[in-house]
């Protein structure tokens, strides 16, 4: 048994692990069952050897997918073990993992288990006992599968605090090579479907209205009566002969039982509104991923997608994934492809110029620049095209316009303001506020001096920002630097060695040095 | 003079009133630890006085503010070297210039406050997750921890509220004291660091479920150790059950 579970945990970790999302931010709340509370923040609880923060349990629900993505570790067309989650045996595995404080929550996404209503029907078994059977008030992040009915969603977004529907693909044209069986449709439906209970629930409160939502419709949920023992004894689990009587009927629970039997029965949702958790509908918003170098999209089409996803969807945010290639096919990238970290870094810092800085995708890159500078960071090469509206003076500027000083956050442009309202802002300051002075200081100005050097033309100052960033390459983890040649300062993408990247610096670029030269 | 006292905010607040009405202070120190002899200035012993410490307290919060006598007692609470001073400094320019203090973030005796609270602040959250339980049956938790700032009434209520019907203790084994909690009241006492405790039978099998979990999360074509530790420091990783080899 032990052994067993062991197994599958392992094997349906695996095969959740290339999902990005692991954040826990976005709901906060009291314990208001037995166990677990959600900090709005979110919390990292671990990080891996690759780096990434592990804050939630990400697994699988089941590997045995009934679809063949062709980027997919788990298409059906892979060999290797098939494996499936027990609901009542993964809810177990949580509470016992969040009891040790482990975990920030449960991430539960799954492979299509026969057809995604099936998938669902499952996940929401599983969600149920966690939140009314062993009371959890924890964290939960559910995966929707594309083509999921109405009302499954409905109950999956009382029972989470963030959905996700991943695009998987920047474009549908990709999204039918690679992934036939899923379409564009049904995974917008879904989505839309999100957004409106969403604005419905806030339009619900603004009138004063705090009544509960009923799912419209009723669907093959989990039925009622079957766990009202265990949701008396959650109710009085103040004294600590109540918990252990709980916790024990709670794992003594057998296994399939009567969750089962019901779900099959046709009786109507009538369960959905009973626990507090269940009067909100996925507080912490919907998120979605698609991944990166798998196919042939531009950056731009990238960026331009996820501003319309933030626009349209409102989303939390859009994950990018750099596609690691795990099988052969003619329409992938060959095996042994390095997965496009940098890109992936830089596409990052064009979202959260696209969520934080007031940018619009159409400034942070261009049809005749379509690709990501993989040297220099968007906002820089944003600036270098406009050099006209810079230096910004620091002391007399809008936060809008200190937002986007290279160098210049969201703390410190919140930190210059502050000190201004007393004292006006000296370069010295500037540090000491969190700036980072070796980028901004070729953009800004300070008491009406500019600190930048002489020369302020954008291939000049390109130069000297490029030596600091060869500096950085290495804690990026490309491995060993590449050497450095009086050539690399000309032909700027040949700094990369190695790595395959769209050749950014020469194409149109009107700062090119051979023009110049 | 340098002022010797007994690390208790109180004690801190009645060095203040010293400095304020005795004698300039050049320096405050705790009066067992690191205090070392001081050839050109006297050591003198303050007695911890709580009418004076409030009257200090009161009078920060009138003139500077509430917000910033929080603050204070923060930093107090940090390891930063030679915390008291820049303490002081930061009241002195407060009592000068008011309320409108925290607002000068460029200014260098701000700064030092700023950050050695944010350095305690970032341990807190961050012991909120790499903190961890094990069950010592009876439904107990246990855990042991060793910050480099003293944390444990900061990340309390997060856990009182989180584990309502768990009674836990948490023990800070550098400052031999612990955090009992059950159904949202904590305290914290004393706790000798050697004191050991026995697990329950359990207890293994979850940590090999996690260790095994964990090892198998982190995708191999991305490893980077640097970005791991840089979010991970090593000295952590003591009390952290997947980052022992099994």
């Amino acid at each position: 048994m032990e052994e067993k579970l062991l197994e599958k945990l392992t094997v349906l970790g695996e095969g959740a692990k290339y999902d990005v999302s692991c954040s826990s931010s976005g709901a906060a709340r009291m314990n208001i069952g037995r166990l677990g509370n959600a900090a709005c923040a979110g919390i990292c609880h671990t990080w891996t050897a690759d780096g990434r923060c592990l804050s939630l349990l990400k697994v699988l629900l089941s590997n045995d997918c009934a679809y063949d993505c062709k980027y997919c570790v788990n298409r059906r067309s892979a060999d290797g073990p098939r494996r499936t989650f027990e609901p009542r045996e993964l809810a177990e595995l949580t509470m016992g993992f969040y009891r040790r404080n482990y975990i920030e929550g449960l991430f539960l996404s799954s492979a299509v288990l026969r057809s995604p209503d099936n998938t669902a029907e499952r996940m929401i078994e599983c969600l149920w006992l966690l939140r009314e059977a062993h009371g959890f008030a924890g964290y939960i992040h559910a995966k929707i599968i594309p083509g999921v009915s109405a009302e499954l969603l409905t109950q999956l977004g009382l029972l989470s605090d963030r959905l996700s529907v991943n695009v998987e693909l920047p474009s549908s044209e990709s999204l039918g090579l690679l992934a036939p069986q899923k379409k564009p449709k049904g995974i917008f439906s879904p989505m839309r479907q999100i957004l409106q209970a969403q604005r419905e629930q806030q339009t619900l409160k603004a009138a004063g209205n705090r009544g509960r939502l009923r799912p419209a419709g009723s669907s093959a949920g989990v039925g009622d009566g079957c766990y009202d023992d265990l949701r008396e004894l959650a109710g009085r689990a103040g004294t600590p002969e109540a918990i252990d009587q709980l916790m024990r009927a709670g794992f003594a629970r057998g296994g399939t039982s009567a969750v089962q039997g019901s779900a099959h029965s046709g009786r109507g949702l009538q369960t959905a509104p009973r626990g507090r958790y269940r009067e909100r509908f996925a507080p912490a918003g919907q998120t979605t991923q698609m991944i990166i170098g798998a196919s042939p999209e531009s950056d731009l089409e990238i960026v331009k997608l996820s501003e319309a996803l933030y626009r349209r969807f409102a989303l939390k945010r859009v994950y990018f994934s750099a596609y690691i290639p795990l099988a052969a096919a003619p329409e992938l990238p060959p095996l042994l492809t390095p997965p496009p970290l940098k890109r992936e870094h830089r596409l990052y810092q064009a979202d959260f110029l696209l969520r934080f800085y007031g940018f619009t995708a159409d400034e942070i890159l261009t049809p005749e620049q379509p690709d990501l500078d993989v040297d220099l960071d968007p906002k820089v090469c944003w600036a270098l095209r406009h050099l006209e509206l810079f230096p910004i003076e620091v002391n007399r500027a809008s936060e809008e316009e200190l937002l986007r000083i290279p160098g210049v956050g969201t703390v410190s442009a919140l930190r210059i303001l502050r000190q201004r309202r007393i004292a006006s802002v000296g370069y010295d300051d500037l540090k000491k506020m969190g700036v980072v002075l070796k980028r901004a200081r070729f953009f800004l100005s300070c008491r009406g001096k500019y600190y930048g050097g002489k020369e302020r033309e954008p291939v000049a100052i390109r130069e000297k920002l490029l030596l600091d960033e060869r500096t950085l390459r290495d804690s990026l983890g490309s491995g060993v630097p590449p050497q450095i040649s009086l050539w690399d300062t000309l032909n700027g993408p040949a700094v990369l060695g190695t790595r395959k990247e769209p050749a950014v610096w020469s194409a149109g670029n009107e700062l090119s040095v051979r023009q110049e030269l | 003079m340098n002022y010797l006292y007994d690390k208790s905010f109180e004690g801190f607040l009645t060095c203040v009133w010293h400095d304020y009405y005795s004698e300039r202070a050049e320096g405050i120190c705790a009066a067992d630890g690191d205090y070392q002899l001081d050839l050109l200035r006297y050591g003198q012993t303050v007695e911890t006085d709580a009418e004076k410490a409030a009257r200090v307290l009161e009078a920060i919060e009138r003139k500077i503010s509430v917000w910033d006598a929080e603050r204070l007692y923060r930093v107090q609470r940090t390891n930063e070297p030679e915390k008291e001073m820049k303490m002081l400094r930061y009241i002195r320019l407060g009592f000068r210039i008011g309320g409108r203090l925290r607002l000068l973030h460029g200014d260098p005796v701000v700064l030092a406050v700023q950050k050695a609270e944010q350095r305690l602040g970032a341990e807190a959250h961050r012991f909120c997750g790499i903190l961890r339980f094990s069950s010592l049956g009876n439904n107990l938790l246990y855990a042991s921890i060793e910050p480099d700032n003293d944390i444990l009434e900061f990340i309390a209520p997060h856990f009182a509220d989180r584990f309502r019907w768990d009674p836990f203790l948490i023990h800070d084994l550098r400052r031999g004291k612990a955090l009992f909690a059950y159904n949202k009241e904590w305290k914290i006492a004393p706790l000798p660091a050697d004191t050991k405790f026995a697990f329950s039978a359990e207890e293994d099998s979850f940590r090999t479920l996690w260790k095994r979990y964990f090892d198998a999360m982190a995708i191999k074509e991305r490893t980077n150790p640097a970005c791991q530790r840089r979010f991970l420091p090593a000295r952590y990783w003591k009390h952290l059950p997947e980052m022992q080899n099994a």
